[in-house]
Order: C-alpha cells, then sequence, then structure tokens
C-alpha cells in the first residue's frame, strides 16, 4: 500500500485517543451516577462510527474487522453482480418471516430504464444495511434468466388474448400475473402468510415523464388462496410519471392487505413490456394506522400576492405596475413566496464556484496549529504543525507540515 | 483549556454524534456530554503532540486567505500533500489553523466551525 507509514499510524492513534477519553471520563460518569454501560455504549458507538466513516483503515479489533470484511466482500460482489446484469432484481433473503422481493423488471433497452435500475442497488443496499444485519444480509441477484422466457412466451401470444406471466420469487414460489386484453394486470398469488419489511426511500423521482421501477410490496395472504391483489392500470401511457413512495411499508401477520400492492404494467401488446410498478398505498399494519395517503407528485404550492405591485390602484403608473405585475405573475408561477422584486435583479450576482466542489462528499480540510505564516509579495509559507488532515475521505495526521503557496 | 479544534474532524463528529444520541436516549446529559467533550479535546491535543512523529510538505496556489481571532483559514487549490511515502492530490483544501504558541486560554473557542449545538 502506498500510504503506510501515516495509515498505519493513524489507527492507533485514533485508538489511543479513545481508550484515553473513555477512561478519564469513566470517573465522570460515576459521579453524575450514569452506569459504566452507558459508558460503554458510548465507547461502541464512537467506534462504530469510525468504522463506517471509512476515514480510517483497518481501524479497530479483530471481531469488527472481520465482521466489517466480510460485509465489504459481500457488498462488493453485489455491486459488481448489479452493475453486470441488465435485468435486475434484487431480492432479500428471507428473515425470520421476513421476506422482501422485488418484482422482476425485465428491460427494455430504453435508457431511462437503466437509469432507474441502477438506482436501486443503491437503494438496496441502504436497506439492507440499515435495515438488516449488515453481516448477514447478502444482495444477491435473482435469476434474470428465469424470467425472460416467460416473458417471451407472452408476447408471442399476440395481443388480445389474456396471458399469464409468471414471476419466481426468491424462495422458489411463482407468481402468476394475469394480463387481460385491455392491458389491465391481475396478481395471483397463492401464498400463504408472509410478513413483508420494505422500506421505500424518497430517493427516487422520476423525472419528468419516466416510469422508474421501484418496489413492489407483496401483502401477506391467508389461508394460502389465491387472491387477486388489485387490479392493474391498464391503459395508461407507457411514459407516465410514477411516483414513488417515500414511506415505510411493514406488513405483519394475518391481515390482509388488498392494496398495498400494485403493479403497473403498461400493456402493449406485441412489445417487450416495460413492467413498471407503483406503490400507490401504504399501509402500515402494525398499530393499525390509516392506509397511507396515495401521493402524488406534488406540485409546488401557488402562492398568490394580496399587496404590493401589481395591485390595480392609480391610473399615473400604469406602466410601472404593469412591469411589475408581469415579474410578479412569473413569480406565482414559479411557485416561491414573495421575495419579490429583489430576485431577478440579484440572482445573477453570485460568481461562486462553490456548487461544483460541493458535489463531492469530502471537504478536504486540515486541522492544526500554526507555527508561522510568512509571506513575501505573493509567495505564502506555512509552517504548521500538529495536524489532522481529511483529503479524498481518507484520514491522515502530521506532527509538521511546511507548505507553499502563491496567492 | 485546551484547543476545541479538533472537534470538527472524523474522531470529533463521531464522538459528537455518538453523545448526541445518547443525550436523545436520555442516558447521559448534556452536561455530561459536554464534559466528555471537553476531555477530548484534552487527549487529542496531547495525543497530537506527544504521539505522532511526522513530516508533510504540501504545495499548491493560495484561494483566499483570512486572519481573524487569531486563527488563519486557508483555501488552497491543486495541492499535493507529500510524504516521504505517499503523494496525496486534491482540488480544493481548506486549512484551519489555530496559534501554535503558548496556547491562550481558548475562550472563544472558534465555536463557529466547530461546535455544533446539540438538538
Amino acid at each position: 500500500m502506498a500510504s503506510s507509514a501515516n495509515s498505519n499510524q493513524v489507527p492507533k492513534l485514533y485508538r489511543s485517543v479513545i481508550e484515553d477519553v473513555i477512561n478519564e471520563v469513566r470517573e465522570l460518569f460515576l459521579d453524575e451516577g450514569v452506569d459504566e454501560q452507558v459508558l460503554m455504549e458510548l465507547k461502541t458507538l464512537w467506534e462504530n462510527k469510525l468504522m463506517q466513516s471509512k476515514a480510517v483503515e483497518g481501524f479497530n479489533t479483530e471481531e469488527q474487522a472481520a465482521l466489517q470484511a466480510a460485509a465489504q466482500q459481500q457488498a462488493q460482489q453485489a455491486q459488481q453482480a448489479t452493475q453486470q446484469a441488465q435485468t435486475q432484481q434484487v431480492l432479500l433473503p428471507p428473515q425470520q418471516q421476513v421476506t422482501s422481493w422485488q418484482s422482476t423488471r425485465p428491460t427494455v433497452t430504453s435508457a431511462p430504464q437503466q437509469q432507474v435500475i441502477v438506482q436501486d442497488p443503491k437503494i438496496l443496499q441502504h436497506m439492507s444495511a440499515t435495515g438488516m444485519n449488515a453481516a448477514t444480509t447478502a444482495a444477491t441477484l435473482a435469476l434474470p434468466t428465469g424470467i425472460s422466457p416467460y416473458q417471451q412466451l407472452i408476447t408471442s401470444q399476440g395481443g388480445n388474448l389474456p396471458q399469464t406471466i409468471y414471476l419466481k420469487t426468491v424462495d422458489g414460489q411463482i407468481l402468476q400475473v394475469l394480463r387481460a386484453a385491455n392491458g389491465t394486470q391481475y396478481i395471483i398469488q397463492p401464498q400463504q402468510q408472509m410478513v413483508l419489511q420494505q422500506q421505500v426511500l424518497p430517493q427516487m423521482q422520476p423525472g419528468g415523464g419516466q416510469a422508474p421501477v421501484i418496489q413492489q410490496v407483496l401483502a401477506p395472504l391467508q389461508g394460502g388462496l389465491p387472491q387477486v391483489l388489485a387490479p392493474l392500470q391498464g391503459g395508461l401511457p407507457q411514459q407516465t410519471g410514477v411516483i414513488i413512495q417515500p414511506q415505510q411499508v411493514i406488513l405483519t401477520g394475518n391481515k390482509v392487505q388488498q392494496n398495498a400492492q400494485v403493479m403497473q404494467m403498461t400493456g402493449q401488446p406485441g412489445q417487450v413490456q416495460q413492467i413498471q410498478q407503483q406503490v400507490q398505498q401504504v399501509q402500515q399494519v402494525q398499530g393499525g394506522a390509516a392506509p397511507g395517503v396515495p401521493q402524488q407528485q406534488q406540485q409546488p404550492p401557488m402562492m398568490l400576492q394580496v399587496d404590493g405591485a401589481g395591485d390595480t390602484s392609480s391610473e399615473d403608473e400604469d406602466e410601472e405596475e404593469e412591469y411589475d405585475e408581469e415579474e410578479d405573475e412569473e413569480k406565482e408561477k414559479d411557485g416561491e413566496d414573495g421575495q419579490v422584486e429583489e430576485e431577478p435583479l440579484n440572482s445573477e450576482d453570485d460568481v461562486s464556484d462553490e456548487e461544483d466542489q460541493e458535489l463531492f462528499d469530502t471537504e478536504n480540510v486540515v486541522v492544526c496549529q500554526y507555527d508561522k505564516i510568512h509571506r513575501s509579495k505573493n509567495k505564502w509559507k506555512f509552517h504548521l504543525k500538529d495536524g489532522i488532515m481529511n483529503l479524498n475521505g481518507r484520514d491522515y495526521v502530521f506532527s509538521k507540515a511546511i507548505g507553499d503557496a502563491e496567492w | 483549556m485546551a484547543y476545541q479544534l479538533y472537534r470538527n474532524t472524523t474522531l470529533g463528529n463521531s464522538l459528537q454524534e455518538s453523545l448526541d444520541e445518547l443525550i436523545q436516549t436520555q442516558q447521559i446529559t448534556p452536561q455530561l456530554a459536554l464534559q466528555v467533550l471537553l476531555q477530548f479535546d484534552k487527549a487529542i491535543n496531547t495525543a497530537l503532540a506527544n504521539r505522532v512523529r511526522n513530516r508533510v510538505n504540501f504545495k499548491g496556489s493560495l484561494n483566499t486567505y483570512r486572519f481573524c481571532d487569531n486563527v488563519w483559514t486557508f483555501v488552497l487549490n491543486d495541492v499535493e500533500f507529500r510524504e516521504v511515502t505517499d503523494l496525496v492530490k486534491v482540488d480544493k483544501v481548506k486549512i484551519v489553523a489555530c496559534d501554535g504558541k503558548n496556547q491562550v486560554n481558548d475562550y472563544f473557542s472558534h465555536s463557529s466551525l466547530i461546535i455544533r449545538p446539540s438538538q
């Protein structure tokens, strides 16, 4: 490794600082009457955050290092796998009667959908990290091959016949999807009790006109009866905007959720289908919360102007009024709440190029102390000491740093 | 009282976040959290002064400089940080440096950059 010296030093240094701090504050904790366990929890939280930040390499105890290595390997495999496959279906392994899965999205080779699908692994990885045990989840790819043959059967059957699509879930169950003539599609799910837990993260919002596919939530069924869950919306144009619901879906137990699952397939007979999903209603079973309100694409609030320029008043200032009215009308359409005339005047004054640089996750920062700062014309010399640096996401330390720069 | 300068680092921020979580769950009081942070300041200052022994050189172009309350803040562009073993290049770096001689009692603590109010 290139950065051998510093990266060996940093974890040890951090470890020693942590130990020092924890030992020093133990007394403080006891004085306040706080249990030793809380102190241990502080230490654990602290160490975990450091590990997660990846700013430090090879941090921490062997156990945790092993776990971390395992999780990283799995994450890497998942990433590589998802990036390669065209059809991406990520299925999380069932845990304790919790099964969550994504329905397949056989993809057309259209750009929008590929974009959408690329986003999914990230979401799912995030899901897997937060929702499940990091060490045990592995995002595995479902077999795309299991899907496409079925699909080909369908497309060859012609347009007007009701068609059956078979989708296979991770635990081997087969879902039947009936596709009626007019494009409406029904999902028949011969499954028994199933508990699902899925998080729909509010990260995916379609650009205008695209129809990203997100996640499908299956409702548990009772008694093994095949149940038609929800009629799908047929007859919609392919490019409807699908809204992703940023809500948590937790379905448990024996209740039947009728509308929890919506699969929206745009039916265009004779074509390879884009299967689009839209979670329309999210219901929280636990606690019997009210069903989630179907969300629509949020539109910016329209603000009406009730005072100020633009009102019809004196005759003398007709021209000014017209000008102001036009301005204000534009602003109303934008939906902004009245910064009024100043915005178009000042909006172009900023010359900052911060926006480009904010795209990076890390701001490279050095915190240190200065011994001497020297300047000659526009040549600056820096003599610094005792610093911690975070560069390109990684941490470094120094006892002395000397630098030159031209202004 | 040691500089609170190092609170806005990976180590310091992770400590603050952990303390915030414990405050949220009411396992510790904010007062105790503050005491922990003060102890952290001491520990990190001592560790850096005593346990680190390496030198770094850097070179770049200076974009901005500021000297206020005895704190230098620089923004450099296209910088190369060089240690004996390796080289790190960045497009932009911000350097915050407190006075290294005879540490003044840090009453101001340059907190606008560093101390986050726990909510």
